[in-house]
């Protein structure tokens, strides 16, 4: 991806971006300028969300070892809480945060500017009064039984039309620019930004709108996680990967020409998993077997991934030069996750040791480290590049981008290991047929809870930072553009 | 690969792919599944679900019961889930036909309670349970379905009443054509 060579790229470049703003502001592209107003937007809800949510995880987290906390009320309990905090986290914060990262995706790659840039902002705007609307429903009304799907049905049909709006128009247009090259970012964000809706209107039907029988709800709604997780989480942050990895090393990548293959076996396989996790449950032993299939399938597109990756770390002091350049070591952290994070789900897609770690925590320790881990640390990567660039001023405290890196680094760790641990003992006790109730460990959830903790404070250093930054310098944004 | 339509093409062909793989094929083989007796002329199961139970599967999804608890019991081979007593045999796909919407779940912080209606001993167990968990316990207390009594006892209210309905009325302890119990 050599293309990227764009001249009027803001000074700040290649230099670690918490520098305070002693030399003066970064001058704006004309490209960034045509996209600044809706990704501000999009990053500002995903960082307003991303609060809502650690403050939701310390709360929930502390309710697991002391759940009289906050129960007087009912609308404060757990299974409601728990179900808020996931949506605001998975479309409140990484959704929004993706349509943004991708829409600059897009115009940069494309040196395309954008027009209407309005009606991208009017979809983020109707996502995000959805989103508030269907968190009211489930706080003091009712939700649906299914992670992800909780929100009513109706809210589910405004998500629809914003996502159209604010991501799948502009991928086509931005894709269809006058300048011929497709690159493979683009791949994969017009890849996440079409399997997102369409899945996501399928399933509402065939779950919300007219529900099939019985099982199959579970069966389709197992298909649109994993649609969810690995092809818009997980293909839109590696859009990011594929973009900053190369830029920032300015290198090429190794085998950049595997990476058609390593796109199409991932959106190949990738929606076939779905069944994989639900091993043992009453649907058909044949489906079940597919998405084991599949999930050993995966094995293509990570090893492909890892190749270009690794291989283009392991070049010319790559991860040194990572480690020292604030994107790229949320980056590389965040490829190292989903290394792992796949892994772990091919390994774990065996019968024997799903039947371990089925229904523990390990399960969730799994999907963490998926999409915080990775796709989080992407986000917040790609944010500390993009957001000087679109503001035309530098981060104003390099102490706090080291406070939010530790912190949630720590915290991710931390929190990942724990589940998966616990999870493995709990279930390793429960497969040795001990009584349910001794196979649980106090300690797991104050571990949770530390970690939630460590999580909210390295996400409130994140936010003073990027809200100084875009309240202090929008004015020059103004004297950038026209210059 | 430049060709837009390509990749768009290409990427919808793999949605569809799964689509009908997976759901399509799934829909053939069990959309139309309905009750039937484990033999010739015998009683049909599941049992239709009693007006209350299904007003108490509504506090159910509302409270996010989901959170902590499924409804499945694996067969033996795949987990200790029959070991664990929470079941006399694997749950399968008829046992849920009559189900609105189905709350299998993905996380037991607490026990299964696909079968719970075949251990729960009694009205005034369960209501004791959800309006004063063990001490220890992680389930949180549900003062809101219930009401003081004029002696200062807790009373389910209409919902509590409702859920504790629902509850006695979740059990798979029957013999389906798939699940024969062993006699
Ligand atoms: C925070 C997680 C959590 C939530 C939310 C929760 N439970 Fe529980 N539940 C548990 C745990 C842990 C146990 C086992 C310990 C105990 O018996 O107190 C349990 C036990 C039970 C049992 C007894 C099961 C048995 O085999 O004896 C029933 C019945 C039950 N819960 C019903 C409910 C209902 C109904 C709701 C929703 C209104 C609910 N639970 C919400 C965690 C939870």
């Amino acid at each position: 991806m050599s293309q990227e060579n764009q001249q009027s790229r803001p000074q700040g470049q290649g230099r670690p971006q918490g520098r305070p703003a002693d030399t003066g502001s970064p001058r704006i592209s004309r490209v960034d300028a045509s996209v600044a107003s809706p990704v501000k937007f999009f990053f500002a809800s995903a960082l307003l969300w991303l609060l809502v949510s650690s403050v939701l995880a310390v709360i929930t987290a502390v309710k697991l070892h002391l759940p009289s906390f906050l129960n007087s009320c009912e609308y404060l309990t757990f299974g409601r809480l728990d179900a808020i905090q996931r949506n605001v986290f998975f479309y409140g914060w990484a959704s929004n945060a993706l349509i943004g990262l991708n829409l600059w995706l897009l115009a940069s790659l494309g040196r395309f500017e954008f027009r209407n840039g309005w009606i991208a902002t009017l979809g983020g705007l109707i996502w995000n009064l959805a989103l508030t609307v269907g968190i009211a429903t489930v706080l003091i009304d009712s939700q649906n039984a299914f992670e992800l799907l909780e929100l009513p049905r109706g809210v589910a049909l405004a998500f629809f039309v914003a996502f159209l709006l604010a991501a799948l128009w502009p991928a086509v247009a931005f894709v269809r620019r006058p300048t011929g090259q497709v690159f493979v970012s683009q791949w994969y964000i017009l890849g996440a930004s079409f399997v997102l809706p369409v899945v996501y209107l399928l399933t509402q039907l065939m779950v919300l709108w007219c529900p099939t029988n019985g099982v199959l709800q579970a069966l389709v709604h197992s298909w649109f996680l994993q649609n969810f997780l690995l092809l818009w989480l997980g293909a839109s942050a590696l859009a990011a990967v594929y973009y900053f990895l190369p830029k920032e090393l300015e290198t090429t990548l190794t085998g950049y020409y595997l990476s058609t293959v390593g796109f199409w076996t991932l959106f190949l396989f990738a929606g076939w998993t779905g069944p994989a996790t639900l091993l043992g449950s009453p649907v058909p032993l044949w489906i079940q077997s597919t998405g084991v299939v599949a999930a050993v399938l995966l094995f293509i597109p990570l090893t492909i991934t890892s190749i270009n990756f690794f291989g283009t770390l392991s070049r010319d002091s790559g991860w040194s030069r990572a480690w020292n350049n604030t994107t790229l070591r949320f980056v590389v952290f965040g490829l190292v996750a989903y290394t792992l994070a796949l892994a772990l789900q091919i390994l774990f897609s065996a019968r024997s040791l799903n039947a371990i770690i089925r229904f523990t925590s390990f399960a969730a320790g799994q999907q963490q480290l998926l999409t915080y881990a990775f796709v989080s640390m992407v986000i917040f990567g790609a944010a500390y590049y993009i957001l000087p660039r679109l503001t035309g001023a530098f981060w104003p405290s390099a102490k706090l981008v080291h406070l939010h890196f530790w912190s949630c680094a720590l915290a991710v760790v931390g929190s990942v290991a724990g589940s998966l641990f616990f999870g493995w003992t709990q279930g390793a006790a429960l497969a040795a047929a001990k009584p349910f109730a001794q196979t649980m460990h106090p300690q797991e959830a104050l571990l949770s809870s530390a970690c939630a903790v460590l999580f909210l404070i390295g996400h409130v250093a994140f936010a003073l930072n990027a809200l100084g930054m875009l309240t202090t310098c929008s004015s020059s944004t103004d004297e950038a553009r026209q210059a | 690969m430049n060709n837009l339509n390509l990749i768009l093409a290409g990427v919808f062909s793999t949605v569809a792919a799964s689509f009908g793989g997976l759901l399509l094929a799934g829909h053939a083989q069990l959309g139309a599944l309905g009750r039937a007796p484990a033999e010739e002329g015998g009683p049909l199961f599941p049992a239709l679900e009693p007006g209350l139970a299904i007003q108490g599967r509504q506090v159910y999804l509302q409270l996010g019961c989901v959170a902590c608890h499924t409804q499945q019991v694996r067969p033996a081979g795949q987990g200790s889930d029959i070991a664990q007593g929470w079941g006399v045999r694997p749950s399968v796909a008829r046992d849920y036909v009559l189900q609105s919407q189905v709350a299998l779940g993905n996380r037991r912080v607490g026990p299964d309670l696909a079968n719970y209606g075949a251990r729960a001993k009694s009205d005034a167990e369960i209501a004791a349970h959800l309006s004063a968990p063990a001490a220890g316990s992680a389930m949180p207390a549900f003062p809101t379905l219930f009401n003081q009594g004029k002696d200062g006892s807790l009373q389910p209210n209409e919902r509590g009443t409702a859920l504790i309905a629902y509850l006695k009325s979740l059990r798979q302890d029957y013999s389906s054509p798939e699940a024969k119990l062993k006699q």
